[in-house]
Formats: C-alpha cells, sequence, structure tokens
C-alpha cells in the first residue's frame, strides 16, 4: 500500500517535468508535416529547376569578374599571346638583303630619271623658243584682239538681230545689201 | 575538390601578398550558388551575369570590412537577395509596371530565355513559383532548391524563423493548388 502510493507520487513528478513547447507549436506542426510531405512529392517530380548556362560560362565569369577585381586573370592566365617575328636569323639576314635591295632600286632608277621639276624647266625653254619663232608684229596684234575681246563680250546673236531691226529701217538695210 | 573553410579565405584576404588567392578561393566556392539564387530570382540570363559580377564586386570592395558576427556565405547571398530586388524593383518603375503584373513580365522572360533545357513539369513548377509574392519566392528557392536552413535564411533576409516557416508552408500550398490546377500530378 506504501509502496503504491510511492509509485503514483513518482508518476507525477514524472508528468510535471517542466518541458514546454514554443506557443501554437500543435497548430503550426500540423501545417509544417503538411507542407513537409507536399514538398517531398514535389521534390520526387522536379528535383532541379531546369535553368541552363552556356557552355564553360563559370570559368569565363571567374576570369570576368577576377579581371575586373584583382586583375589576376588578367596577368597570370590571359597573358597577351607574344607572337615573334624573327624566328630564325636566317628570315632576319634576307629581310635585311631585300630592304637593301629595294633602297638601291629605289636610288637607281632616281638617278636615272629627270624629275618634274626639271621637266617643267624644258618645257618653259621649248616655249620661249617657239615665241622667238613667231614675228613680233603678229604677236601684238594677237594680244590687242585678246584684250579688246575681254573688254567688250560678245553679244548674242539675237541681240545684235534686235539692235539691227531697232535701229535701221528696211530700205537702209535693203540699200546696203 | 575539398572545400575550402570561410575561416581560411578570410584570413588570407585579410594578408595583402594573399589576397588575390583568397578572393578566387571564394569565387571557386561561391560563384555558381550565388549564379543560380539570383538566376531564380531574376530568370534572365544576361541579367544574371550582370549581377552575378556587380555582387562580387561589392564582396571585394567590402569584404575587408567584413566582421565575422555573421558568417561568410550568409552574408555573400545576403548582397545578393538585395541587388536581386533592386534589380526587380528598378525593372518594375522602368517599365511602370503594376505589381500584380510583373509576374507576367517574368513568365515571358521565362518562356524566351535562351538557356532553359527543363520539361514541362519544371516549367510549370517556375510559372507556379512566379505566382508567389517575391518574398515568398526567394523563401521557397533558398529552401527548396538551396536547402538552406530556415536559421540561415533568417539571416540573410533578415525575417524572424517563425514568420519564414509560415511563409514557406503558404507558398508550399499556392504551388500545390497551381500544380494541380493545371493538371500536373505528383
Amino acid at each position: 500500500m506504501e509502496e503504491n502510493l510511492e509509485h503514483s507520487e513518482w508518476i507525477k513528478g514524472i508528468k510535471g517535468t517542466g518541458f514546454t513547447t514554443p506557443s501554437n507549436y500543435f497548430e503550426e506542426l500540423n501545417e509544417g508535416i503538411k507542407a513537409k510531405i507536399s514538398v517531398e512529392r514535389l521534390k520526387s517530380a522536379v528535383s532541379t529547376d531546369g535553368y541552363a548556362v552556356p557552355a564553360g560560362y563559370f570559368e569565363q565569369l571567374q576570369s570576368n569578374i577576377l579581371a575586373r577585381t584583382t586583375g589576376f586573370e588578367t596577368e597570370q592566365v590571359r597573358k597577351p599571346k607574344i607572337v615573334r617575328l624573327w624566328r630564325s636569323g636566317l628570315l632576319k639576314y634576307a629581310s635585311a638583303a631585300c630592304f637593301v635591295i629595294m633602297a638601291g632600286a629605289g636610288l637607281y632608277f632616281n638617278m636615272n630619271q629627270p624629275s618634274t621639276a626639271k621637266k617643267s624647266s624644258y618645257s618653259d625653254i621649248a616655249t620661249e623658243q617657239m615665241l622667238f619663232d613667231i614675228d613680233e608684229d603678229v604677236i601684238i596684234e594677237h594680244i590687242e584682239a585678246s584684250s579688246k575681246e575681254a573688254q567688250n563680250p560678245g553679244t548674242s546673236q539675237a541681240a545684235l538681230e534686235n539692235y539691227i531691226l531697232s535701229n535701221y529701217s528696211q530700205n537702209d538695210l535693203s540699200g546696203n545689201l | 575538390m575539398k572545400q575550402v573553410e570561410d575561416a581560411e579565405i578570410l584570413e588570407k584576404f585579410s594578408d595583402l601578398k594573399t589576397r588575390d588567392e583568397a578572393f578566387n578561393l571564394l569565387l571557386n566556392k561561391y560563384q555558381q550558388k550565388i549564379y543560380w539564387h539570383i538566376r531564380r530570382l531574376v530568370i534572365d540570363h544576361d541579367d544574371t551575369d550582370d549581377l552575378v559580377q556587380d555582387v562580387f564586386i561589392k564582396v571585394w570592395k567590402n569584404l575587408e570590412n567584413f566582421r565575422s558576427d555573421s558568417q561568410l556565405y550568409t552574408w555573400i547571398y545576403r548582397i545578393a537577395t538585395n541587388e536581386s530586388i533592386t534589380f526587380l524593383n528598378k525593372q518594375k518603375q522602368r517599365n511602370n509596371t503594376p505589381l500584380d503584373e510583373v509576374s507576367g513580365e517574368l513568365e515571358q522572360a521565362l518562356v524566351a530565355a535562351s538557356y532553359f533545357d527543363g520539361d514541362k513539369i519544371q516549367m510549370k513548377l517556375q510559372k507556379a513559383l512566379l505566382t508567389l509574392p517575391e518574398k515568398q519566392k526567394l523563401i521557397f528557392n533558398m529552401k527548396y532548391f538551396d536547402d538552406l536552413k530556415y536559421e540561415e535564411i533568417s539571416e540573410i533576409t533578415g525575417t524572424s524563423v517563425g514568420a519564414l516557416k509560415a511563409s514557406f508552408h503558404i507558398a508550399v500550398k499556392k504551388i500545390e493548388t497551381f500544380m494541380l490546377n493545371e493538371d500536373i500530378t505528383f
């Protein structure tokens, strides 16, 4: 009897251990379990999002970021490619020889062809010689005629006709003809 | 490949001699995670590409001042989340789009996306996500795809764990309803 009493007291003690739960825990627990089941079912059908990236994208992305921050990639991985022009001594000497030949040929042709200045002086002498051969009176007459023409520029045929018709009578004209 | 610890990255970053190496390690560890986190929010690959670069440039500039009272990856996630939300808000303002029509625009971007290899059901899930408010979508993505703990999401978003749980449960219910209405059983 005494033993039973002690036992019930002990059970009472266990029931009142002092453990508690957050407020509204059991209401939320129900929602939580339902959501978890739904998520598990959804994940078995759709585990990934389906998005993709271009091939090699992440390597390029890392290079781009490093180039904009540390400069690490540009210096170490993306070193500018150096193409050597003079791979062998033979090519070097052949190029030098070509240059000498080209320069020599240029100099030779330059010396053997009259220059444009020389050409113009030859044409001036020829013109002078031609003028010397023409009679002086002929030249003066030509210059005078040219200057008169310049002072009185020629009138058109129609204007000349109008002038004659308005200043001379029919009789005058027929008499002169 | 063995992942380097955040503490090691931070220690190397604090030394000028090993700073570049530390940042390279950080990129190796986090660039893909951050890319996918942003991509699920902004949908378009090119927009994501710009944002990821901006995020890591910010990380580079501010890592020196990073205090270890929060975890490194939650700090980077927070920068990425803020950048993405700012970008989406700017997009709304630029297009003068009412808030309830934003999901329509994002859905168009999803359908026209150049880099989407998903099947019909993956497309439906993404469309279902677009019907969610921004915060619910963000929480769902971090829990469902990134497998982050509520405590970590709380650190990133600055929302209490209780509120996060409630948001996640609502999001799951909405997605389930959407999928069933579209005759997709799972």
